[in-house]
């Protein structure tokens, strides 16, 4: 994974030196609230419901174990023992207090991280496919290309007080494991038929409140042309971007005003200033900050075919693991292990200093010590040789990070909702382990296949309800909480935005209206066929009317 | 009191900003004027050699670059401070159009902006106060190497450090 140079290291660290003037001048009474508000979400501080919520970037979700383990100790010293992976490959403190967050900043730069721009209207962090370099499906490492975005986007002179956030995501495989169409701009790398890395961009993306499915803008953009090309679309959007009205601000709302050609027509033309100029990535450049990416050693694995197959058929549970948590890798001999954070009663994305150390440890002892965080808001180990499956999976069994859910019903991407934020309309934990305690039964979840339940408690959807095949969202009727359903949304390759199926449900009502929904799809769907595939044939109205009936 | 930073110190403002246009022969010296008001002023504004102009966030200077870039001094209203309309728009002048007379930024200024002004071409702010205006000149300094090219630094970093290193300079 990439290490910082000198460069990189006096940037965080005189950013942390600025941070912590920032923090003293407010603490002073120098600046007001709204003017340190704007100054603290760059660096990641939100202030919440209960206490503030410090952010901490985790570029395009790669830790090593040692900063792994730097977020650990943050979470025993600085917060309650926990920390909360979400949705946007980060990690997340929700107890830290504002007078120690420069302590925080300085602590996690030994280990070369930060919270720059994880909040804020500006270019946050840099998301991609989990399984990046390792997956058996891709075509072309990501990685690289989202580290020298990220460089790129550090405090950029003109791009870090944008109209709006601005979310960019790099995905380089066959499956579109970074919902790309769902971003303010998605990049797909793939390698053209001369054998050349180019990028595909696609724009106006967006989940919240009003979702759009991205476009292309450009195809078979040459490498070189990265950042002046995200220039040209970044500077066309902090120009023309609306200002007026913060839910009318995202780039999705610009594309649609000047439509999509319109955009791309304003984009080329700004980016004919800009081609070939000083911005212009040179091969030297991009070879340097691919060597950081290089494969490790893949040493030569005694064959574990017997040894699986044995284990497998002695342990049900372990056998359901390997079947749901453990993918295909490139090298032969090894696996990509997702350690899902979704056991019953857990909030998702919840993770313990004990856990985060475990995973640290086992990062170290079955791979080259490398952790990613998937946004379904798990744990990935990339690199474990196959023979280790059962002793790690034990290991994680131990440790409350061997759900095999992956994928399934109860793996829900749940955004913290009424618990935790100041902004929700209704919980969303509390339902999500409803949900979970309802459909608890392994062989039936099995049997339903991939699913993808996904939770927000209200518009902003954090929980990206949008693009869940089942979507819920917390909404308010008359001060209570109420929840609407959708369904039919996919975040993948052909994303789509769910259909509503009509009036809200309340809480209790909810695990019996997944449950029709559920039934509908067992009769009616054909052999194998998946969830998203029979809504997409048979439509919502089979769904909805037993959805009714179930709620009384 | 309104103050201006110059050259990343406090100067003494002997301009005048004027909100609303004013009938030419009226125009006192050193006048900041609308765009507007100075594109209606025609030969006889432009003719002038002791006049400035001041642009909306979101003016489109373009039409007129050749005509602007030749004044002495160029204003850009910031009306919010996290309103970072201001930045594209200096970088375009003091980049693309060759703008080399004073450009100034004024309105809703944090002090943390100004690292950010400065990177974009602006030599000078008008701050809310003394202490701000000592605050921004501080604030530029915080930080010594960005990562990306910009008015006060033509090459982004890893053109800088690729030469730097060819040429074995530390
Ligand atoms: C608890 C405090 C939180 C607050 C106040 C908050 C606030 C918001 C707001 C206001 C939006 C809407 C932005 C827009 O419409 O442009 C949003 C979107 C989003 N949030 Fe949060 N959020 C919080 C926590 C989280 C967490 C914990 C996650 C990850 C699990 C998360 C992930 C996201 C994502 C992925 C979006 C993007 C949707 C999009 O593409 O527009 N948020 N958040
Ligand atoms: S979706 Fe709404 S309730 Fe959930 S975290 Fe985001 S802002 Fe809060």
């Amino acid at each position: 994974m990439y290490r910082y140079t000198e460069f990189d290291q006096r940037f965080i660290d005189e950013r942390v030196a600025q941070y912590r003037q920032q923090t003293r001048r407010y603490l002073a009474g120098e600046l007001t609230d709204e003017q340190f508000q704007q100054l603290r979400l760059r660096n990641g501080l939100y202030i919440q419901r209960l206490a503030p919520m410090l952010r901490v970037a985790v570029p395009y979700g790669t830790l090593s174990a040692t900063q792994l383990r730097a977020l650990a100790d943050i979470s025993r010293r600085y917060d309650k023992g926990y920390g909360h992976l979400t949705t946007r490959q980060n990690v997340q403190f929700n107890w830290p207090t504002l007078e120690a967050v420069p302590d925080i900043l300085a602590d996690l730069a030994t280990v070369e991280m930060h919270a720059i721009q994880t909040s804020g209207s500006c270019i946050r962090n840099i998301t991609t496919d989990q399984f990046a370099g390792v997956a058996a499906d891709e075509a072309v490492d990501p990685r690289p290309y989202c580290e020298i975005t990220r460089q790129w986007s550090s405090q950029h002179p003109e791009f870090d007080w944008l109209p709006r956030k601005f979310k960019i995501a790099l995905n380089g495989a066959a499956a579109d494991r970074a919902a790309t169409q769902v971003h303010d701009i998605g990049i797909r790398v793939r390698r053209d038929a001369a054998g050349q890395d180019v990028f595909d961009f696609l724009v106006g993306g967006g989940l919240g409140r009003t979702p759009a499915i991205g476009g292309v803008i450009r195809e078979g953009l040459a490498v070189e042309h990265l950042l002046t090309y995200l220039e040209a679309i970044l500077r066309i959007y902090n120009r023309y971007g609306r200002r007026d009205n913060k839910y009318k601000a995202r780039i999705k709302i610009l594309a649609r005003a000047m439509t999509l050609p319109g955009l791309k027509e304003r984009v080329d033309a700004e980016w004919a200033h800009l081609q070939d100029g000083p911005g212009t990535l040179t091969a030297a450049e991009i070879q340097r900050v691919k060597a950081h990416f290089a494969p490790p050693a893949y040493a030569q694995q005694a064959d574990a075919t017997a040894l699986l197959a044995e284990r497998r058929l002695a342990s049900p549970a372990f056998n359901a693991w390997m079947r749901n948590n453990v993918a295909a890798h490139r090298a032969p001999g090894y696996a990509i292990v997702t350690l899902s954070t979704k056991l019953t009663g857990v909030p998702p994305g919840d993770v313990t200093d004990v856990q985060m150390d475990a995973v640290a440890d086992w990062a170290d002892a079955y791979g080259h010590g490398e952790v990613r965080i998937g946004h379904e808001q798990n744990f990935i180990l990339p690199d474990v040789p196959l023979g280790q499956l059962p002793e790690l999976w034990e290991r994680a069994t131990a440790q409350g990070l061997a759900a095999a859910n992956l994928g399934l019903l109860t793996d829900m991407v749940c955004c913290p909702g009424g618990d935790y934020c100041s902004l929700a309309n209704a919980k969303s934990i509390p339902l999500a382990e409803a949900i979970q305690r309802r459909f608890d039964d392994r062989d039936y979840l099995h049997d339903l296949g991939q699913i993808d339940l996904n939770i927000s408690g209200c518009m902003n959807a954090c929980g990206h309800h949008h693009v869940g095949h089942i979507g819920i969202l917390g909404v308010d009727k008359k001060g209570a909480e109420f929840y609407q359903v959708s369904l039919g949304g996919n975040a993948g390759d052909d994303a789509s935005l769910g259909k509503i199926l009509g009036p809200s449900f309340g809480r209790e009502e909810v695990p019996d209206v997944i449950e029709g929904i559920l039934d509908v799809f067992v009769q009616e769907r054909r052999e194998a066929e998946p969830f998203l595939h029979c809504v997409r044939r048979i439509g919502i109205e089979p769904f909805r009317q037993r959805a009714y009936a179930n709620a009384g | 009191m309104p103050t201006l930073v110059k050259n990343l110190g406090v100067a003494r403002d002997d301009w005048t900003l004027l909100e609303a246009p004013v009938a030419p022969p009226h125009v006192p010296e050193r006048a900041i004027l609308p765009l507007a008001a100075w594109l209606e002023g025609g030969a006889a504004f432009k003719a002038r050699t002791d006049m400035g102009v001041w642009l909306a966030g979101d003016a489109d200077p373009e039409a007129n670059a050749a005509a602007l870039a030749a004044l002495p001094l160029l204003a850009i209203h910031i009306p919010a401070f996290a309103d970072g309309r201001g930045l594209s728009l200096g970088a375009l002048l003091r980049t693309r159009y060759g703008f080399g007379g004073e450009l100034r930024a004024f309105g809703d200024i944090l002090p943390d902006l100004a690292p950010y002004l400065h990177r974009c071409g602006f030599d000078a702010f008008v701050l809310a106060d003394d202490r701000a205006a000592h605050a921004a000149i501080e604030a530029v300094g915080a930080i010594t190497g960005h990562y990306q090219a910009s008015a006060t630094a033509p090459l982004p970093a890893f053109r800088r450090l690729a030469r730097d290193a060819a040429e074995g300079v530390g």
